[in-house]
């Protein structure tokens, strides 16, 4: 008699990104096509229902198929589709109508269609619920009014997730709802918003009457609100996630200039370098820690941890590196954009990028959830603390005053 | 694997804790500190011959209950909760050193006792300058007939007073060699000191050719105490995060129920950044402190990780210790309210295995290895 033992979901997953990358030998399949194929075998997101992208197991098991596809020299969605696969791909799977997500997730998935995220505004970032962008029923269409910023890759994205005010005459949460735009309707207009670091990673995106069916809005009138938790709860998990490596990311950087720089070494700068270092290396150890107790379940408040240290830590180590520099931290590389660049980073690469470095990690504590904000849900949260005395609470959107 | 525990270690901390809080509660840590003793008897034989809390590490063909650092560092951890101070530490450290010392008839004869908490021992191997210096002691071995008589000075000796069992390091014509030495030697002469930390009394001694027993090889001695002090960082460390944790938890109960203005003070961001600040620091203490804990004694990544916890757990805790007493206010600056207990214990044990920049330096070979050219001292070993 033999007994054949039950496969495992990981030996699932596993055998599975195997025999598409059997099937679709990375170098000689075209990005779309392996990509797509992936997709069609559950790999996209292994989580997500069958036929959607997924094989319906958990979400951890991502990394056995991750590292078998790019480990075989797949090509790496996430960072060519970050806003896609980060947060459009969950979000759309749980919301959308199924006809819908069956139109979206696959060109998400295969990087034809890259997506954006029109969230913050002028006036509303860490509060985010008090957005302005007006969202009016005419018909079977929404006709879509207002200002969208800090919008990454809206240039070259298809489509975008927008959250508009639907009601102005609820209170402010209640009257959101959630769509999804395409960006090549002819009210929306894109432009390139110029940073402190002379670079534009960003852009501003009006939209003049931009439409957008109803079939594509996601969960029902009003309940925006609660589906921009969606994806806020995966940007979060996708920024927190960070290295695992021991001395990478900016602690790496700083390293790396203290071994090309003996000139500029003193025992004082050594020891705020070791501080700091020792500070990034628990930070990375409690990513790691969180990792393994939280299992395949969602990381709860402490997740937040990482993002608020990581933050703070990047700073204090340019500010660190600005300090080694000495005098010649006062010069800066280039304010002109790079030739042939169609998207400008500010990733550490070449001279005097430690200028651009210290400049662009001033936005890191208020980039994807300000560190006050990220003190407050640790605070209530965490710690059981009361929440701050709200006057907007209850009151029609309309009414509270704005700024 | 780091960060994983098994079933039977976080019984043992959750009995540990349950023991702790009966038996030595924080209440009784005061009692204590207040009234000059260095332990509450009844719970030292809990924790020792009931709970068999100093047999953890210690092998079993020397009477112990195996384990490893894992299970001492829950231990610690629970201890730093309560502040239990007194004879644990130094003698946890003294069944360290004897056991890397490897000295068969030292660990058959004071082993079982210091297992079973029937006496206690602690390390003297500051010397007269109160540092860690293992590589150059100040109290000198003389020979004297097959045996050796040591003289010095030992500053900043944890329990010093009443350990029963002194070990000391001190120069001899092989190298720095570890002696085992009765306290109550001829010769010994015990000077109380006034301390920070009341919870951890400590002495000067000093040796007038005293009689001693050298423990392992001549010249070894060097070597056992850098183990013992690895050893101590990281158990030290899972003492203030202990600690820490009982500061969180306290100082949010308090900004949770006093109220000012009309609101309890944890509702102003002031307070309650603060608070937030406190526990980010006590998680990636936390993080720092398990991952050195779950090291192998002795290799090159129990060092790493000795060097960033003890680095970062000492600041962090001593912070903590600051913020508590800031987010209590004027009670917390009196005698009555604990506070000053761990900001006591938190600055004193920041630097009881030498100050954060020391660590720090020890980091300097093992972070960046090609900026140590030989004959360079970034390292004070």
């Amino acid at each position: 008699m033999t007994t054949t033992a039950p496969l495992t979901h990981r030996d699932l997953v596993a055998d599975t990104a195997r025999r598409v990358v059997a099937e679709h030998p990375p170098e000689s399949t075209p990005r779309a096509e392996f990509l797509g194929a992936c997709f069609d075998a559950g790999l996209a997101w292994v989580h997500f229902p069958r036929g959607s992208g997924g094989l319906g197991v958990e979400a951890g098991l991502q990394d056995v198929a991750d590292s078998i596809l790019q480990g075989a020299g797949g090509p790496v969605p996430f960072s060519i589709n970050p806003m896609g696969y980060g947060m459009a791909g969950p979000t759309v799977v749980e919301h959308a109508r199924p006809e819908v997500a069956a139109e979206l997730l696959r060109p998400l998935a295969t990087c034809e269609e890259l997506w954006c995220q029109l969230f913050s505004e002028p006036g509303a970032g860490s509060d985010l619920a008090g957005l302005a962008t007006r969202a009016v029923l005419d018909g079977d269409t929404w006709v879509v009014t207002g200002a969208k910023v800090w919008t990454s890759l809206a240039h070259r994205a298809r489509r975008a997730l927008l959250l508009a005010r639907t009601d102005p005459d609820a209170p402010k949460h209640r009257g959101l709802t959630y769509f999804v735009l395409d960006m090549t309707d002819p009210g929306v207009e894109v432009r390139p918003l110029r940073q402190m670091t002379g670079a534009a990673e960003f852009n501003e995106v009006h939209l003049d009457g931009a439409r957008i069916p109803d079939t594509h809005r996601l969960g029902e009138v009003g309940d925006g609100w609660r589906v921009a938790m969606t994806t806020l709860m995966n940007e979060r998990r996708a920024i927190g996630g960070g290295s695992s490596r021991r001395g990478s990311g900016s602690i790496g950087a700083a390293l790396q200039l203290w071994r090309e720089r003996p000139d500029l070494r003193t025992p004082a700068l050594r020891d705020r370098l070791t501080a700091l270092f020792a500070l990034a290396d628990a930070a990375r150890l409690t990513g790691e820690r969180q990792r393994v107790e939280s299992g395949d379940r969602p990381i709860g408040p402490e997740g937040s941890i990482g993002k608020l240290v990581g933050a703070e830590l990047n700073q204090a180590v340019y500010d660190f590196c600005m300090d080694l520099l000495g005098v010649e931290a006062t010069l800066y590389g280039s304010y002109d954009p790079p030739d042939g660049v169609d998207d400008e980073t500010d990733e550490h690469a070449g001279p005097h990028d430690v200028q651009r470095a210290f400049l662009r990690s001033r936005a890191n504590t208020i980039e994807g959830g300000t560190s006050e904000v990220l003190r407050n849900i640790l605070g209530e949260r965490l710690l059981g603390l009361p929440g701050d005395i709200r006057v907007d609470t209850g009151r029609p959107w309309r009414e509270v005053p704005r700024g | 694997m780091e960060f994983t525990w098994t079933p039977e270690q976080l019984d043992l901390r959750s009995s540990t804790r349950r023991l702790l809080e009966t038996r030595a509660p924080l209440a009784r840590t005061r009692e204590l500190a207040e009234a000059g003793q260095r332990r509450d008897e009844a719970a030292w034989s809990a924790m020792t011959q009931q709970a068999g809390l100093l047999a953890l590490g210690v092998p079993e063909e020397h009477g112990g209950a195996g384990g490893s650092r894992v299970e001492q560092s829950l231990v610690f951890e629970e201890a730093g909760r309560v502040l239990l101070g007194g004879p644990l530490l130094p003698t946890v450290l003294a069944i360290e050193a004897l056991l890397a010392a490897g000295d068969d008839a030292a660990l058959e004869e004071h082993l079982p006792g210091l297992v079973e908490g029937e006496r206690t021992a602690t390390l003297a191997v500051l010397g007269s300058t109160g540092r860690w210096r293992p590589s150059s002691p100040t109290t000198v071995a003389a020979r004297s007939g097959d045996g050796a008589v040591l003289s010095g000075t030992e500053e900043l000796v944890l329990d010093g007073a009443d350990a029963d069992l002194l070990l000391v390091l001190a120069r001899a014509e092989g190298g720095p060699t570890l002696y085992a030495v009765p306290r109550d030697a001829e010769g010994v002469t015990v000077e109380r000191l006034d301390v920070l930390d009341l919870t951890r009394p400590m002495a000067r001694l000093h040796l007038a050719a005293v009689p001693a027993r050298p423990l392992g090889l001549t010249g070894g001695g060097a070597g056992v105490v850098e183990r013992v002090h690895r050893a101590a960082a990281v158990l030290v460390a899972a003492e203030q995060v202990g600690a820490m944790d009982t500061l969180v938890a306290r100082t949010a109960e308090y900004a949770r129920t006093r109220r000012a203005f009309g609101r309890p003070i944890g509702a102003f961001q002031a307070v309650k950044h603060r608070l937030a600040d406190m526990a980010v620091q006590l998680e990636m203490s936390r993080s720092a402190a398990a991952w050195a804990a779950f090291q192998d004694p002795g290799s090159a990544d129990e060092a790493f990780g000795a060097a960033v916890a003890a680095s970062y757990c000492g600041e962090a805790f001593l912070q903590a210790a600051k913020d508590t007493i800031q987010l209590h206010g004027g009670v917390g600056f009196t005698w009555e309210h604990d506070a000053h207990l761990f900001l006591r214990r938190a600055r004193a044990a920041a630097t009881l295995t030498g100050p954060p920049s020391e660590h720090r330096a020890a980091l300097v070979p093992l972070v960046l290895p090609d900026l140590v050219a030989p004959g360079h001292t970034e390292v004070p070993s």
